[in-house]
C-alpha cells in the first residue's frame, strides 16, 4: 500500500547499440495509493515491460522508481514487497494449494497463526477452501490462475498488486465475478491494483485510471470518462470505444468552425493558431444523434444501414465519401430519407497531426 | 479388440520377456556349474542336467591367498567412485545448467549455447584421446592408482551428461516460476532451492541415472589409471580370465555387477511409468 512514482522511466533491451530501440520511451507518472489502474494497449506496446520495471524484474535503462517517496530503483524484487500475477498460471507444482498460498508469507517469516488466518481468508474469497489440501498441479487451468491471484492477495501490506492480463485463461462468467471481487478487495483493503490488459471493456469497467500505451509510449493517462470524451490522440479515439471514434479529415474555415463536405460545423476549439489547415475532427458515435429541433451543426446524410445491437441501434450513414456512425436509442425510428444528424459542438475534438488541440 | 489381437499381444510380450531374461538365466545356471558341466554340452536344469556347485561364487569372496579373487573390495570401490562422482557431477552440473539456462553470458563470440556445446563436446571425442592426458595429469598430481584420481576423471566424464540433460530441462521450466518466487520474497538462492529444484526432480533423476550407468560400466579409464592399489569391478572381472576361462565365476560376477543397475532401473521405472518424465529426456 504505497504511492508509486515513476520518474522519467525508459527502457531498452539493447542498450549497447549505437541507436537503441526503446521498448519504453521516457515517461513520468504517479500511482496513488489504493487506486485501481489499468494499462491498456495493443500487444507489444511495452505494458509488460512497465510492470516488470515496477516489480523489479527489469531494471529501467534510465529514470527512477519511488515507493512512498523512497527510491527503490536499485532494490531487488524480493525486497520490494510487491505482488505480481502473470498472464498464465504460475504455481509451485510440488506443493499443495495451501502451501502455494502460504509461500509468500513463509518467505517473509510470518507467524503460523497469521499464515493460517490469511490463507483461509484468501481461499474463501477465491472459493478455494475445498481444495486447500490438494496438490496444486492437479487443478484446472483457471483454478491454478486463482492460486496465482491468491498468492498476490495473501499479503496485506504489499506496495501494489500488479496483474498482467490475469484473466485471459478464465472463462467469461468467472472473469466477470473475479473482476468484481478484485474491485471489492481494492475497496476493502485499499490495495493499489495495476492491471494490464488489451481489452478496453475490462479496463473501462475495472479501473479508476487508465493508461493507454502504444509503441512504447504512454499516449494518455486519465479516467475512463476523460479517455472516452477527450482522447488525446486519434489513436486513443480509435482504440477506445466501440465503435471507434468518428474521424473526419477536414480543414478549418474560421476561428472555431470546420467544413465537412461543404457543411460548416462549429466546435468549441479555438482554431486560430493552427499551423496546418489540414486537421481531423473526431466525435464519438454516442454523441451524434438524429436532429430534433436543433438548427446548427447538422449534417444531411443518407442512411446506409441500421443495426439493432440489443441495447442500442447502430446507425451507419453516408455523406458523400464519408461514413458516420451513430449510436441511437433502440426505440428511435430512423426515417428513410431526409435524415439530419446533430453534432454537438462541445463534444467535438479537433486533432492536428493526430494530436488533440 | 479382437481375441486374435490379445493372443498376439501376449505372445509377443512372452517372446520378448524370454528374449530379455534368457541371458540372465543362462548366466545364472552357468555360475553354478563346474568345468565338466560347462564343457559337457548345453545343460540347463540343476540337479537333473548337472550337479550345481557353489565354487563359482565362492571364488569371488575368497581372499587371493586362499586361491580366490575377492571382488568385494573392487565392488565397493566401484560403488564409492560411481556414487561420489555422480553426486558431484549432478550438483555441479545442475548449478551450471541453471546458470546457462537463466543468465546470459557473453565473452566475445562465445555465448550460452557455445558454452553448453563446450560441455557436450567433451563427450564427442573418442575416450582414448583423453587417456594419455589424464594419465600424465594424474601422474603429475600424484593421484594415479587412487580412488580420488578416478573420481576426478569420472567427474570430467559425467558432468557433461548432467549439464546437457539439465540445461534442456531447465529451459522447459518457465522463467515465470523463478520470477514469481522472487516476487513472493525468496532471494535467488531460495528461489532455486525451494521452487525450481523441486520442480526439476524428474530431470535430476534422469541425469542421475545416466551418470550412474556411465560411471558404473566404465572399464577403459579404470583400466588405464589404476594398477595394484585400487581396482574397480569391471577391471577385476576382466582379470578373472586365465588360460582356462572360469565361466562359472565370470557368470557370477557378471550377475552381481549388473545388480545395482537393475535396482536403479526398478527405482526409476516408477517415475518413468508415471509419465513424470515426459519431456525430461527428449
Amino acid at each position: 500500500m504505497s504511492k508509486i512514482d515513476l520518474n522519467n522511466i525508459s527502457h531498452t533491451y539493447n542498450p549497447k547499440d549505437t541507436e537503441p530501440t526503446y521498448a519504453l520511451n521516457p515517461f513520468s507518472m504517479t500511482w496513488e495509493n489504493g487506486k485501481r489502474y489499468a494499462i491498456l494497449g495493443p500487444s507489444g506496446c511495452g505494458k509488460t515491460t512497465m510492470l516488470n520495471i515496477v516489480s523489479g524484474l527489469v531494471r529501467p535503462s534510465a529514470g527512477s522508481i519511488l515507493f512512498d517517496d523512497k527510491d527503490v530503483t536499485d532494490l531487488k524484487t524480493e525486497d520490494r514487497n510487491i505482488a505480481q500475477v502473470f498472464q498464465f498460471p504460475v504455481i509451485y507444482n510440488t506443493m499443495t494449494v495451501f502451501e502455494n498460498l502460504a509461500f509468500p508469507l513463509l518467505c517473509r517469516d510470518f507467524e503460523k497463526e497469521k499464515i493460517n488466518e490469511r490463507v483461509n481468508s484468501v481461499a474463501e474469497t477465491l472459493n478455494l477452501q475445498s481444495f486447500l489440501k490438494f496438490p496444486a498441479r492437479k487443478l484446472t487451468a483457471d483454478q491454478k490462475q486463482l492460486i496465482s491471484l491468491g498468492r498476490g492477495l495473501v499479503r496485506e501490506d504489499v506496495a501494489a498488486v500488479l496483474m498482467d492480463e490475469p484473466l485471459t485463461v478464465i472463462d467469461p462468467d468467472l472473469k466477470f465475478r473475479l473482476r468484481r471481487k478484485l474491485k471489492e478487495i481494492n475497496e476493502e483493503f485499499k490495495t493499489t491494483l495495476v492491471y494490464v490488459t488489451h481489452d478496453q471493456n475490462e479496463a473501462m469497467t475495472f479501473a479508476d485510471n487508465i493508461i493507454v500505451m502504444s509503441n512504447g509510449e504512454v499516449v494518455q493517462a486519465g479516467t475512463p470518462k476523460e479517455l472516452f470524451e477527450r482522447p488525446n490522440t486519434t489513436f486513443v479515439g480509435y482504440f477506445i470505444g466501440s465503435p471507434a471514434m468518428n474521424l473526419f479529415e477536414t480543414e478549418a474555415s474560421s476561428n472555431d468552425c470546420v467544413k465537412i463536405n461543404g457543411t460548416l460545423i462549429k466546435t468549441n476549439t479555438n482554431l486560430s493558431k493552427l499551423k496546418d489547415k489540414k486537421i481531423k475532427l473526431g466525435i464519438r458515435s454516442e454523441f451524434i444523434n438524429l436532429a430534433e429541433d436543433q438548427k446548427d451543426n447538422l449534417l444531411s446524410v443518407e442512411v446506409d444501414k441500421v443495426e439493432d445491437l440489443g441495447n442500442y441501434k447502430l446507425l451507419t450513414a453516408k455523406m458523400g465519401e464519408l461514413t458516420i456512425k451513430s449510436k441511437i436509442n433502440r426505440e428511435t425510428e430512423v426515417p428513410s430519407s431526409n435524415v439530419k444528424l446533430h453534432i454537438p459542438a462541445d463534444k467535438c475534438c479537433v486533432y492536428e497531426n493526430e494530436i488533440l488541440i | 479388440m479382437g481375441k486374435l489381437y490379445k493372443i498376439l499381444k501376449y505372445f509377443f510380450i512372452t517372446f520378448w520377456a524370454v528374449f530379455v531374461v534368457a541371458p540372465f538365466l543362462w548366466a545364472l545356471t552357468t555360475s553354478f556349474k563346474d568345468f565338466n558341466s560347462v564343457n559337457g554340452g548345453a545343460t540347463y536344469i540343476p540337479w537333473v542336467d548337472f550337479e550345481p556347485k557353489l565354487e563359482g561364487w565362492r571364488v569371488l569372496i575368497k581372499s587371493p591367498a586362499n586361491g580366490g579373487v575377492d571382488i568385494i573390495e573392487p565392488y565397493f570401490n566401484s560403488l564409492f567412485v560411481t556414487c561420489t562422482a555422480s553426486l558431484i557431477s549432478i550438483i555441479l552440473g545442475t548449478l551450471s545448467a541453471y546458470a546457462l539456462s537463466r543468465f546470459t553470458f557473453k565473452a566475445g563470440f562465445v555465448k550460452n549455447n557455445d558454452i553448453t556445446f563446450f560441455f557436450i563436446s567433451q563427450r564427442i571425442m573418442p575416450p582414448i584421446v583423453l587417456s594419455i592426458p589424464f594419465f600424465l595429469f594424474l601422474g603429475a598430481i600424484n593421484l594415479l592408482d587412487s580412488l580420488i584420481g578416478l573420481i576426478v576423471v569420472y567427474i570430467v566424464l559425467l558432468m557433461p551428461i548432467a549439464v546437457w540433460i539439465m540445461v534442456d530441462f531447465f529451459n522447459k521450466v518457465p522463467r515465470e516460476i523463478d520470477e514469481t518466487a522472487l516476487i513472493d520474497g525468496c532471494n535467488p538462492y531460495q528461489a532455486f532451492f525451494k521452487v525450481v529444484l523441486p520442480n526439476s526432480i524428474p530431470g535430476l533423476i534422469v541425469a542421475g541415472m545416466f551418470c550412474i550407468i556411465f560411471g558404473w560400466i566404465d572399464f577403459f579409464f579404470a583400466f588405464i589409471l589404476t594398477f595394484t592399489e585400487v581396482q574397480l569391478l569391471p577391471v577385476k572381472i576382466v582379470a578373472l580370465n586365465s588360460s582356462i576361462t572360469p565361466w562359472w565365476s565370470l557368470s557370477a560376477s557378471a550377475l552381481i555387477s549388473v545388480a545395482p543397475l537393475i535396482i536403479v532401473a526398478f527405482v526409476v521405472e516408477r517415475y518413468l511409468s508415471k509419465g513424470n518424465l515426459s519431456g525430461a529426456i527428449k
